[in-house]
C-alpha cells in the first residue's frame, strides 16, 4: 500500500475565482523523495500545506499511512516540517529549539539530551548549541530547522522551499546535506521548490504543477527526456529547451524565418504522418557543432551568427537567432566561439520534440 | 557628514533644550530639597537659591519622611498600590494580550470591525464608564473589595490595540512550527508570543503601573475601608489634614513621585519602542 495517497484533491479559497489546486491525484511510496516543482502560484505550497494540515482540503481525500487525515490536526499526522523562513523560536537557543518538540511530547530529559546531541552532531552545530537564532547565519539557521525536524523521528518530512533564502554556494552544500539526511533517516520526504535544479538533483520523483494542475509526475530523467507538454519541456532543464513554430510539409520542416530542414526518419516516425503547423523543441546540448555530427547529418546543416556567449568553463552557452526564435546551443570548451562568429550546426534527430500548436501537448504516436 | 553650520545648529539646540529642561526640573528639585527641611527653614529659604539646595544630612534630615511613615498609614497605602499594580499587570497582560492576539491572528467574522469598535471605546470619557462600573460592582456586592477594584480595570482598549499591532507582525510559520512541536495554542501564547513581544509587554506593564499608581477617582469610589486605600488617596488625606506640615506634605509628594520617575527612566526605551512599533505596517 502507498504511504501517501492524494485522491482527487481540490483546494479553493473563499472568494477565489478558481481552484488553487485542481484534481490532484498522486501516490507516494514509503522512503520516497518527492519534489513538487512549478512557478510561483502553481499550488505546490498549498498542496504541501494541505498535507501538513495547515490548509483545509475543499474536496477529495488524503491518506497518510493508510489513514484518512482530512480532519486530523497537524500534530497528529506524524509529520515534521522545514519552513522557507526557518520558523525558529527566536528566544530559544539552538539546543532548546531542537528539543522543544520532544519536551512537549513528554520524552524523558536524558533521551531528549541524547537526541538533541545526535542532531547537533550530525548537522555540525556543536559550536553554536547555545546561540540564539539571531546570532546564526542563514545556513546555520536552516540546519537548526532541519535538526528540529529530524529529532522527532517522524515518518514524513515536509520541506517548503527550505533553501530559497540561501546563497548559491550554500544551497549546493545544503542540497547534499538534505539528500544525505534523507538516505540516512529513510523517511518519506515531500520537497517543494521553484528551482528545477534542486528538484532534479535531489528527488526520486518530480511532480510538475501549473495553475494548480499536475502537468507530469515522474523520475527526473523521464521528465527531462520525455516531457508531456511544452510547459514541462520548458520548465525542466537549464537553459530551457529551444522552441520553434514550424510547418511540417511532406518531409520538410519549414521554419518561420524561411530556413528549411529535412524531416529525419526518426522524427517522422514520432509524428506518425502528422502534417501542418506545430512547435518543435530541442535542448541546447542536442544542437551539435562537432565535425562528426555535421558530417553525419550533412543534409540538415544550418548556420547562424553567435550573438552572445555565456562562458562557464566546463559548459558554455552560445546564443543565436534561428528559425525566428532565440536559440541556445550548449557546447564544450573545445567548441567555444566568439560573438559575431558564424557557426554551423545540426539538430540531433532523435532528440527533436514536437508539440501541438494549440494544446501544447507532445505529439507522439 | 554634518557641515560646520549644521553642527553649530545642533549645538545651539542642545544648549537650548538643556536650559528648557531645567525649567521642568525646578519644581521637582525644589520639592525634593524642601522635603528634608523643617517648615521654618522652608519659609526662610523660600525666595532664595537655597530653596533648591537640600540641608546637610544630619539628625533631623529624614524627620518629615519618618513622621509620615510612622504616624500615618501611608506605607501601607503604597504597598497596597504596588500589590494592585502587580495583579493588574499580570491580569492585564494576559487578558488584553489574548484579546490582542485574537484580533491579530485568529480569523473570525467582522474581525476588523471589532478592532474599530475597540478603538472607538477610547473616545468615551473614563468618567462616563466609571459610573456604570460603580453601579455594576455595587450591584454584585463587591464594593470595598480588592476584586471589585481590580475587575473593571483589567480590560484596557488601548492595551488591546497595542498588543494587536505588535502581534500582527509575528510570523505565522512560527505558530505552525510550534503546532508540529505539540504546542497547544495557549502554551504557544505564553511560551512563544509573550517572550517574542517583550517590548510591548514591558510597555503595557509600565502603562498599567502608572495608571494604577496615579489613579484617584476609581479607588476613592470603590474603597471605604482605610486598610485598602491607595497611595493617591493617602496623599490626598494626608495633605488635606490641618496638622500636616509643609515639609511632611513635600515628603509624601516625593514618595508618590519617585516611583514614577524611576519607572520612566528604567523603561523609557521600551515605552518608546512599544508605542512606535504599533505604527508599523501590517504584515
Amino acid at each position: 500500500m502507498s504511504f501517501i495517497e492524494f485522491k482527487h484533491i481540490n483546494k479553493k479559497y473563499a472568494n477565489a475565482e478558481r481552484n488553487s489546486v485542481t484534481d490532484f491525484c498522486l501516490t507516494i511510496e514509503e522512503k520516497e523523495f518527492i519534489a513538487f516543482v512549478g512557478p510561483s502560484g502553481c499550488g505546490k505550497s498549498t498542496t504541501l500545506r494541505m498535507v501538513a494540515g495547515f490548509e483545509e482540503i475543499t474536496s477529495g481525500d488524503l491518506y497518510i499511512d493508510g489513514k484518512r487525515v482530512n480532519e486530523v490536526a497537524p500534530k497528529d499526522r506524524g509529520i515534521a516540517m522545514v519552513f522557507q523562513n526557518y520558523a525558529l523560536y527566536p528566544h530559544m537557543t539552538v539546543e532548546k529549539n531542537i528539543g522543544y518538540g520532544l519536551k512537549n511530547m513528554k520524552v524523558p530529559a536524558e533521551e531528549i539530551q541524547k537526541k538533541v546531541d545526535w542532531a547537533i552532531r550530525i548537522l555540525g552545530l556543536e559550536e553554536f548549541r547555545n546561540r540564539k537564532p539571531k546570532n546564526l547565519s542563514g545556513g546555520q539557521r536552516q540546519r537548526v530547522a532541519l535538526g528540529r525536524a529530524i529529532v522527532k523521528n517522524q515518518k514524513l518530512f515536509l520541506m517548503d522551499e527550505p533553501l530559497s533564502n540561501l546563497d548559491a554556494k550554500l544551497r549546493v552544500s545544503m542540497r547534499n546535506e538534505i539528500s544525505k539526511l534523507h538516505r540516512e533517516l529513510g523517511s518519506t520526504t515531500i520537497y517543494v521548490t521553484h528551482d528545477q535544479v534542486e528538484a532534479m538533483t535531489m528527488a526520486d520523483r518530480i511532480v510538475i504543477m501549473k495553475d494548480g494542475v499536475v502537468q507530469q509526475a515522474g523520475r527526473p530523467m523521464e521528465l527531462y527526456e520525455n516531457p508531456v507538454n511544452k510547459f514541462v519541456a520548458g520548465f525542466i532543464g537549464s537553459p530551457q529547451m529551444n522552441f520553434y513554430p514550424v510547418t511540417v510539409k511532406g518531409n520538410q520542416i519549414q521554419f518561420r524565418d524561411g530556413n528549411q530542414m529535412i524531416l529525419p526518419d526518426e522524427a517522422a516516425a514520432r509524428l506518425g504522418g502528422r502534417q501542418g503547423e506545430m512547435i518543435m523543441g530541442i535542448r541546447g546540448e542536442d544542437i551539435k557543432l562537432d565535425e562528426q555530427n555535421l558530417k553525419l547529418y550533412s543534409q540538415n546543416r544550418q548556420q547562424a551568427v553567435v550573438e552572445n556567449a555565456e562562458v562557464m568553463g566546463n559548459e558554455n552557452n552560445l546564443y543565436t537567432t534561428f528559425g525566428g526564435s532565440l536559440t541556445v546551443a550548449r557546447v564544450s570548451k573545445y567548441e567555444l566561439k566568439e560573438i559575431g562568429d558564424t557557426i554551423e550546426f545540426v539538430f540531433l534527430p532523435s532528440r527533436m520534440h514536437f508539440f501541438d500548436k494549440d494544446t501544447e501537448e507532445r505529439i507522439c504516436v | 557628514m554634518l557641515t560646520k553650520k549644521q553642527k553649530g545648529i545642533n549645538w545651539l539646540l542642545t544648549v537650548g533644550l538643556l536650559i528648557l529642561s531645567l525649567f521642568f526640573l525646578f519644581p521637582v528639585v525644589w520639592m525634593l530639597a524642601n522635603s528634608f527641611k523643617p517648615d521654618a527653614a522652608i519659609t526662610a529659604d523660600m525666595n532664595t537659591v537655597a530653596a533648591f539646595i537640600p540641608p546637610a544630612p544630619g539628625g533631623s534630615f529624614f524627620d518629615n519622611y519618618l513622621s509620615i511613615l510612622t504616624n500615618t498609614n501611608f506605607l501601607r497605602y503604597m504597598v497596597n498600590t504596588l500589590f494592585y499594580a502587580a495583579i493588574l499587570i499580570v491580569c492585564g497582560v494576559v487578558v488584553n494580550g489574548l484579546a490582542g492576539y485574537a484580533l491579530a491572528k485568529i480569523h473570525f467574522p467582522f474581525r476588523e470591525r471589532w478592532v474599530l469598535l475597540i478603538l472607538l471605546l477610547q473616545i468615551v470619557p473614563m468618567e462616563t464608564i466609571i459610573t456604570i462600573h460603580f453601579l455594576m460592582i455595587a450591584r454584585v456586592g463587591l464594593l470595598n473589595t480588592v476584586v471589585g477594584y481590580i475587575l473593571p480595570m483589567i480590560v484596557n482598549p488601548f492595551n488591546i490595540f497595542l498588543f494587536r499591532q505588535v502581534f500582527i507582525n509575528l510570523p505565522d510559520d512560527v505558530y505552525e512550527a510550534a503546532q508540529l512541536d505539540f504546542c497547544s495554542p495557549l502554551k504557544y501564547f505564553f511560551t512563544m508570543v509573550l517572550p517574542m513581544s517583550k517590548t510591548v509587554v514591558a510597555t503595557v506593564s509600565v502603562f498599567t503601573f502608572l495608571n494604577v499608581w496615579n489613579d484617584y477617582l476609581w479607588p476613592s469610589l470603590v474603597f471605604t475601608s482605610s486598610n485598602l486605600l491607595t497611595a493617591q488617596i493617602g496623599l490626598n488625606s494626608i495633605t488635606s489634614n490641618e496638622n500636616t506640615t509643609m515639609g511632611q506634605t513635600l515628603a509624601v509628594i516625593t514618595m508618590v513621585t519617585i516611583p514614577v520617575i524611576i519607572i520612566y527612566s528604567l523603561f523609557s526605551k521600551q515605552i518608546v519602542e512599544g508605542v512606535t512599533s504599533t505604527g508599523s505596517k501590517e504584515g
